[in-house]
Order: structure tokens, then sequence, then C-alpha cells
């Protein structure tokens, strides 16, 4: 089917922001917690409290919620400042059903930035628990993937 | 209830997504569904009525029988909502990078 396939490709975003790629790279990440809809947008909703992205190839993306405990939403694949920046994302579903995100910070004329950010990775399967399964869909889990995805981010 | 919050819970269940899993073959009648899958045809009819409702699927009368199709309404609305979630996280990304070059500009600059 097509026109489903077509409507599961990567979102795809850009913005341009009025800063050199360094510091659109810091505030993205180091500074997530500043922009971050994070009342409405989290695991936690009304209970989350912080956000941190870490720094480097292996680090995480974790919520913290008001009694301490966490969530990771996902895993830096790529940190290449200041162009490059690519993690997994996992907030709220199990760590094999994934997404991936990649953002790319491009020097638009001085003192500003292209930030392109996509959202792909709805194709892959889940190599876990539908494998295990005794019928063999390739599409179901990509339906789950986006469900669990955007039920999170509610 | 929103389009695309129907749509999540349509695709929240185990069976519903391996029903929409086999109309992606071709379109189906409630016996066709409910001869290959673990569950009774009238719970079969059931899941087809909350998959109807969120937009994923469509049927047509065919004399005697329904014939249940994909129905790309629901997912193209649960894309927009995706598409819309990230839109507002970016604004308020740019936002606060405006902030931080107007809180630049107030400093005595030192050249």
């Amino acid at each position: 089917m097509p026109s489903n396939l077509t409507s599961l490709k990567p979102v795809r975003k850009s913005v341009t922001v009025p800063a050199a790629p360094p510091r659109a790279f810091e505030l993205f990440t180091s500074h997530i917690h500043e922009w971050w809809p994070l009342q409405t947008h989290s695991v936690g909703a009304r209970q989350a409290v912080g956000l941190v992205f870490g720094e480097g190839v292996g680090a995480e993306i974790v919520e913290t919620m008001t009694d301490g405990t966490t969530s990771v939403w996902g895993t830096v694949t790529h940190w290449e400042p200041p162009h490059y920046l690519a993690f997994s994302w996992h907030a709220g579903t199990p760590e094999g059903e994934a997404t991936r995100v990649e953002v790319r910070f491009t020097e638009d004329g001085p003192g500003h930035t292209v930030v392109r950010l996509d959202h792909s990775g709805w194709e892959r399967r889940s190599d876990g628990a539908f494998a295990r399964e005794d019928y063999d869909s390739g599409w179901e889990p990509v339906l789950g993937r986006f469900a669990a995805v955007a039920a999170t981010l509610h | 209830m929103e389009t695309y919050e129907a749509v999540l819970e349509a695709l929240g269940d185990r069976t519903r997504r391996h029903i929409v899993d086999l109309l992606r073959a071709g379109p189906s009648s409630v016996g066709e569904l409910a001869a290959v899958l673990p569950v009774s045809r009238p719970a079969v009819s059931q899941h087809l009525m909350v998959l109807r409702r969120s937009g994923l699927v469509s049927y047509s009368d065919h004399g005697t029988r329904n014939v249940y199709r994909l129905d790309t309404a629901g997912l193209r609305d649960l894309r927009a909502w995706l598409d819309s979630f990230w839109d507002l996280a970016l604004d308020r990304y740019a936002q606060r990078v405006r902030e931080d070059s107007l809180d630049i500009g107030a400093q005595p600059r030192h050249e």
C-alpha cells in the first residue's frame, strides 16, 4: 500500500535560528531543559521536572520525575559538534523499538544556522518481541512503534 | 476524541494491528479475517468497528458481505499530529536561541 508507506516516511523539519552552529548545537543539547515542552511532551507529564541531554556518543537523554525516578528517552549515536547529531528515540517504549532522530546544523550566513531534524526508523522491524511470534509480519511492528512513539509524546 | 487519539487507541491493541497488517494484503471480509486470527468472529467485528471509527479501515457492502479495506485517513491524521509535535518543539527551541542572541546583544562588547 504505497500511500501508507508514504505516510510513514521520515518526519522532516527545519528551522533557522539566530546563532552560529556551535551555539545552536549547544542550546539544542546542553540547554534542552530550557526549551523542551516537558509538561506536555514527556513520559511523566506533570511529574516531569528535568531533562538532560548527555554529551558524546553513548550518552543518554534522560527525563527525571518529581519522585526522583528517571526515564531514558534515547542514546546518542553520533556526536559531531557543531554540525551533526543523531540519537535513538524510545521515550516510553522498549529500547528495541527505538526510532531514530538526526539533527544537522548548517551555517546560513553569519550568526545564523539552519537546523534540520529527521525523525525516521518507522520501517525498521523490532527484532525482539515480534520476531518470536508465530507469524511473520513486517508491518505490525511498524504500526505499533508509530503509535507508541506518538502516544508517549501526547 | 481527536482523530489521532482514536488512531492511537486503535493501534494500541495487538490484534487490531494484526488486522491492519492483514488488510494490507488486500480487502477482506470479517469471516476471512476471523479464519486466520486467534479470536472469535464477533471479536473481529468489534475490532473492525474501532478501526473504522479511527479512520484506519473503511468498508463497503458487497451483496451479502461487508468487505473491509485499509483507509489511509487515520494514519494521515496521526502523521499530522507527529509533525505538529516537532513543529512545537522546534519553535520553542528557536525562541530559546532568539532569547540567547538578545542576551548576547545586551552585553557590553569588548572588542
